[in-house]
């Protein structure tokens, strides 16, 4: 008979529908499979260009093998904070815990099945990441084969530790998580106390490891022969490790290294499995259940509150309602509006040299001259956080199997378009808003420059709604079986970022480069971005219109 | 009054899931439609609720195309999809509201509407709270609920009985017989086939996407020259196409 946990991750992973090429016009696919094919080599060849940048000065005093153990701890530390989001999800919130559930399967199957699939998806971001940095210090140190074996097999590891400590987190959370009938709220608060946790661990590891004293860093320095690698404490051991056996590869210490590596996560996975056994069931038993009040309004009081409204405003306050209601919904799209000042200031707050950076740069700000500036920075931080939030670019894959209500809806696809436009206006707004409150406090930017953001901030959000809503429309990905498929595996919202990137730089380049201050930059701004919104809405409008029709509820 | 003339709809190039259907309801009829699985009720329902647009025939509702005038035959549709799982995490009140915004019900309509389909289906206890709480029965009531809350000419049902208690069941059979019986159409689709011989005025039996009959049981009876009970009918019908 095959491994039980074996069959069932393949089945799992069978079911699930990938990026979302399924139901897609032959045309979107080609065109997808052409932009990946020139957005990952290229990203790949960015990360090997940028390890030969770090390897020559670290080659000069003996430690180039830094780049290794800081290639696979930076890859664990993304791998472990994503990872929350993905293993609470698949874990707990997927339909199909429901379907398993009632089979006579052991907890630990189950939760073995389901890391493994987490661990798949694991591998593409791994893959980008380290197969340069591998790659590139393989061929520039001239490895042997033995080098480029450890490395395969220590990719296929790489994901273990992090998603293991994130499902560690995630399963003791969600079991005292999963107590009563207000457990969508309490989802809400484990999914943040999850994400919140997971970045403080990364930030006190990355200034511990900023706390080496200089006489030991020193010493370890003069040693050379990458005798740093050792030394840097990390959250994941397995990091260091790594980047050991790699190193020596072509020594027994190497081959001690790497058998403590497979050792390790191997006692790592079982442990995880063994823990599963003891609380998953206590956590995702009864997790679909919603209790309710039941309070018997009777007949008199039922229509408290019922009041005739216009159909965009209803239906846009539904769309908002489901954003905030819906768990994965509020974690991905909605609170990383509001969070964004607070990830981006956190590396400033937490280590002490940088705090004068915060003064530095208040310094810089308040300079008569950098109006133009800040107005570029707002407005690319506008275009990259709306594109991030994918709330428009997820607009119509989160109706999903049930988009077929909206088509027999007395209410025409344009006015339901907008409706979706500005739900995702409104929250990406939030986050100017919050953007300029903490440029004002912080950063001391003066106000009539926040005033002016906030007057003309939303055109460039408005750009990124309407062309993340087409891209949706064109390719939406309807068949998802839980939330999370819906806004984080769907390449919509990639594309989304990728657009919103593209646009910060070239808003903030001409800036910097030409000098230009408020006076210039302003109408050029608010005119290229009010033109382009005019231009898409149109395309929303007619093209788009037309394109919600065809789609087959 | 519904009317399909030679509609045809094909799924992926080559399966054909409705073939040149011909069908006229008229009005003050509660019309039967039945058909084993995948015969072509769902999509048949789709395409004349504007959820999926036919290859090529027309569908006219109340007289007018549902290609000219999509908006209009939709505000004159109520529809009761087969699977009532939708809008979640919304309060029932809060649905009930979203639906009578959606097809134009004035405050005192939509008063008056929620009094009396809470009343009839034993909701009012429930309304303030979100419908991931409700069981599938009371969700199925919830959807019949928002739909009727404009009062609609033509209901279109797909499977509306499924998971609704005895008492329930009843209620609504009632409500479709005084809907016909004022001059209005109710069009509902069906594997149970007790209700149709009971409720149904006439009935239509499809599959692999052709109408193999269409008429009272009565005619049915006759076209078979005995007098069987609807099941047998229907299974040697469509064992026959086998």
């Amino acid at each position: 008979m095959k491994n039980k946990t074996l069959n069932l991750a393949m089945i799992l992973l069978k079911n699930g529908s990938g990026l979302g090429f399924k139901g897609s016009s032959t045309a979107t696919k080609v065109m997808m499979i052409v932009l990946f094919a020139i957005a990952i080599p290229s990203m790949m060849g960015g990360v090997g260009a940028f390890t030969m940048f770090l390897m020559e000065p670290l080659m000069v005093i003996g430690q180039q093998g830094l780049v290794l153990t800081w290639g696979i701890g930076i890859t664990s530390a993304a791998i472990f904070v994503f990872g929350i989001f993905y293993i609470i999800s698949t874990f707990y919130f997927s339909s199909d815990v429901e379907y398993l559930l009632p089979l006579p399967l052991k907890p630990r199957q189950i939760v073995g099945a389901k890391f493994l699939v987490v661990t798949v998806f694991e591998y593409i971001f791994a893959a980008m990441i380290f197969i340069p940095i591998w790659i590139t210090y393989g061929i520039r140190i001239s490895m042997g084969p033995l080098y480029y074996l450890y490395g395969l097999v220590l990719l296929i590891l790489m994901p273990i530790v992090p998603l293991a400590l994130a499902s560690l987190l995630s399963m003791i959370i969600m079991r005292f998580t999963n107590l009563n009938r207000y457990k969508d709220a309490f989802k809400i608060i484990g999914g943040l106390f999850a994400m919140f946790l997971g970045l403080g661990i990364n930030m006190m590891m990355q200034s511990m490891s900023m706390n080496l004293s200089p006489e030991k860093l020193s010493e370890l320095l003069q040693q050379g022969q990458n005798s740093l690698i050792g030394a840097l404490p990390s959250i994941f051991p397995t990091a260091g490790w790594a980047g050991q056996a790699l190193v020596h590869s072509g020594s027994l210490k190497g081959l001690m290294y790497f058998a403590v590596c497979i050792g390790f996560s191997a006692a790592v996975f079982a442990g995880l499995l063994a823990l599963g056994q003891l609380i998953y069931l206590k956590g995702v038993v009864g997790l679909s259940e919603t209790g309710s009040r039941r309070r018997g309004h009777g007949l008199e009081e039922i229509d408290k509150g019922v009041e005739k409204g216009s159909v965009i405003t209803t239906y846009t306050l539904v769309e908002l309602k489901l954003l905030f209601r819906t768990p994965i919904y509020f974690l991905n799209c909605v609170i990383i509006n509001f969070l964004w000042p607070v990830f981006l200031l956190f590396p400033f707050l937490v280590r002490n040299e940088e705090v004068d950076m915060l003064a530095e740069i208040s310094k810089a700000i308040n300079q008569s001259d950098a109006g133009g500036i800040i107005l570029a920075v707002f407005f690319a931080l506008a275009l990259f956080v709306s594109g991030s939030n994918g709330i428009a670019a997820s607009a119509i894959s989160r109706e999903g199997q049930e988009l077929y209500v909206k088509k027999y809806l007395p209410v025409s696809y344009k006015d339901q378009l907008i409706a979706k436009l500005l739900s995702a206006l409104t929250l990406s707004y939030v986050a100017i808003v919050t953007m300029v409150i903490v440029g004002i406090v912080l950063f001391k930017i003066p106000v009539t420059t926040g005033v002016l953001v906030l007057l003309t901030g939303w055109l460039p959000v408005l750009f990124m709604c309407l062309s993340g809503l087409l891209i949706d429309l064109y390719n939406p990905k309807l068949d998802w079986d839980n939330e999370q498929k819906a806004v984080k595996q769907n390449i919509n919202v990639l594309y989304s970022i990728i657009i919103g990137m593209g646009l910060a730089a070239a808003s903030i380049i001409p800036v910097v480069a030409f000098k230009w201050s408020i006076t210039v930059t302003l109408p050029i701004l608010c005119g290229a971005f009010l033109a382009l919104d005019l231009m898409l809405y149109n395309v929303l409008k007619t093209v788009g219109v037309r394109r919600f029709g065809n789609i087959d509820g | 009054m519904i009317e399909l003339l030679n509609v045809n709809k094909t799924f992926n190039g080559n399966v054909k899931a409705v073939d040149n259907l011909n069908l006229v309801i008229p009005n003050g009829e509660i019309f039967g439609f039945l058909g084993p699985n995948g015969a072509g009720k769902t999509t048949t329902i789709k395409i004349i609720t504007g959820i999926l647009n036919a290859d090529s025939g027309s569908v006219r509702v109340n007289g007018i195309d549902i290609k000219e005038e999509p908006l209009a035959v939709k505000r004159s549709i109520g529809f009761v999809p087969d699977t009532p799982n939708m809008f979640l995490r919304l309060k029932g009140i809060e649905y009930l509201n979203f639906m009578a915004d959606m097809y134009d019900v004035s405050t005192a309509d939509r008063k008056e509407r929620l009094q009396y389909l809470a009343e009839r289906f034993g909701m009012a206890d429930v309304l303030h709270d979100k419908i991931q709480s409700y069981s599938h029965g009371m969700r199925q009531k919830i959807v019949i609920m928002g739909v009727l809350i404009h009062n609609p000419s033509v209901w279109i049902m797909d499977e509306p009985m499924t998971g609704l208690d005895p008492r329930s069941s009843f209620i609504l059979k009632e409500m479709m017989r005084e809907h016909a019986d004022q001059g209005n159409t109710v069009f509902f689709s069906t594997h149970v086939l007790d209700v149709a011989e009971k409720v149904c005025d006439r009935v239509a039996i499809i599959d692999k996407g052709r109408i193999l009959f269409n008429g009272t049981i009565e005619e049915m009876k006759e076209h078979f020259n005995r007098n069987e009970s609807l099941e047998k009918m229907f299974l040697e019908l469509t064992d026959s196409e086998k």
